[in-house]
């Protein structure tokens, strides 16, 4: 009994809380337990502080009526299953009571029970729902911000092209005022190259036809050589008729050349392996040029013709100005 | 101004039709026919020198006159070199970077 009354003391933390809960859950019956009904709150409700004492033994009871499966009619056999199973009670109170709260029915009702797991599932769940909700919207929020970003040319232009003057296939100088009110794709390249100048006019010529086909829209497809020691007017008209009748070929000085190969950031080097007969490695990119001849969007090689086509196409239409 | 008249007229009487189309798919025919060569005969050992480190078996060789008949020397080098170039990337791939080269 003693023991049983310092156990008490040290569960009683325990115990309040599941008097608590059980409170939560037996509103109906009479939280204050009235002694001459003892037995009875054994089995169903808690003592309050005041009950200490034969809450100790009301404890050790509930432990001698899990063992003895009795109800709650009878006193005597209660108080007769006092003695026996005090110690091992007392022993076994420490352990028993978790795994009572673990076996779903108390009789007393412990802080864990189906109800707390519910709530304690319905919480989480509620949780992760919002959580899920709270993601969805970031990474809408970024996807849109990402787009919105791309369609602003407005956020900021690349400083690329510039004032030039140049000679035109026909012998007839040119400045880039001449380009304005249509859009311009140039590509920097030179007559003596061997596969990749030709490719990418082909692709260009055909990407003309392409959109004009598509949209109407008109563009001029400029070609301008990287190599004006070779590349003269004629030789520039020559090449340029094959490939599209309405693609410009530019030429000019050295000097020039190297103003609007600056302008452009465009690389490039003469390969310098024989005096005539060299190749000029350079970047393989094509300017797309507003009608106010500013830079828009550059293609690179890896564009073929339908990408390129649709890519010009997508950009015209964004342009907003 | 002037010395964009005088650049004009420089140069004003050689067109290079070695570039031009016509000149250009000649040369593509005779490149493909010589490196398809190269293919058929790749276990043959070979023992010509083509250029920029690219050999070839002696089968080859009526071949690579062509091809060298038909396309500047510097595209010969250019597509030798991106020849060689391939040949390297596919044997690593087959490899798997097993044979030191």
């Amino acid at each position: 009994m003693a023991t049983a009354i310092v156990r008490s003391a040290k569960n009683f933390r325990n115990l309040h809380q599941r008097f608590y809960f059980h409170t939560l859950l037996t509103k109906c019956r009479p939280p204050i337990p009235s002694p001459t009904i003892a037995d009875n709150i054994q089995h169903r409700a808690l003592p309050l502080i005041q009950q200490a004492i034969p809450f100790g033994i009301g404890f050790q009871s509930f432990v001698a009526d899990q063992r003895f499966s009795s109800t709650s009619t009878t006193t005597g056999t209660v108080q007769s299953g006092h003695s026996k199973p005090n110690s091992e009670g007392g022993d076994k109170s420490g352990d028993s009571n978790q795994s009572k709260s673990d076996t779903g029915k108390p009789i007393r009702g412990g802080p864990i029970s189906w109800l707390s797991f519910l709530l304690l599932a319905l919480t989480g769940a509620g949780i992760i729902w919002y959580y899920d909700k709270e993601k969805e919207q970031h990474i809408e929020e970024i996807n849109s911000a990402s787009q919105a970003v791309k369609q602003g040319p407005s956020v900021g232009k690349a400083a690329i092209g510039g004032p030039f003057k140049l000679i035109n296939h026909d012998g007839k100088n040119v400045t880039e005022k001449d380009f304005l009110g249509k859009w311009t794709v140039i590509y920097f390249g030179f007559t003596h190259c061997p596969d990749i100048c030709p490719d990418e006019l082909q692709k260009l010529a055909a990407a003309v036809d392409k959109i004009k086909e598509n949209s109407g829209i008109d563009i001029v497809p400029a070609f301008i050589s990287v190599d004006p020691e070779r590349d003269t007017v004629e030789q520039v008209r020559e090449y340029v008729k094959e490939f599209h009748p309405k693609l410009i070929g530019l030429t000019g000085s050295p000097d020039e050349i190297r103003n609007i190969a600056r302008a452009y950031r465009v690389y490039y080097m003469k390969t310098a392996e024989e005096d005539s007969d060299y190749l000029v490695d350079h970047s393989i990119v094509m300017y797309l040029m507003s009608p106010k001849m500013e830079f828009v969007k550059f293609f690179g090689k890896n564009n073929d013709v339908n990408s390129l086509a649709d890519g010009i196409i997508k950009e015209i239409k964004q342009y907003k100005r | 101004m002037a010395a964009l008249e005088a650049y004009a007229s420089r140069n004003a009487d050689e067109v290079h039709t070695d570039v031009l189309l016509k000149a250009r798919q000649a040369c593509y025919k005779s490149r493909d026919a010589f490196y398809d060569c190269l293919e058929k005969e790749s276990n043959k050992k070979p023992t010509e020198i083509a250029s920029v480190g690219l050999l070839y078996p002696a089968e080859c060789k009526a071949l690579r006159a062509q091809f060298v008949n038909h396309c500047r020397a510097s595209w010969v080098k250019h597509f030798d070199r991106l020849y060689c170039k391939n040949k390297r990337v596919t044997r690593l791939l087959d490899d798997g970077g097993e044979t030191r080269r």
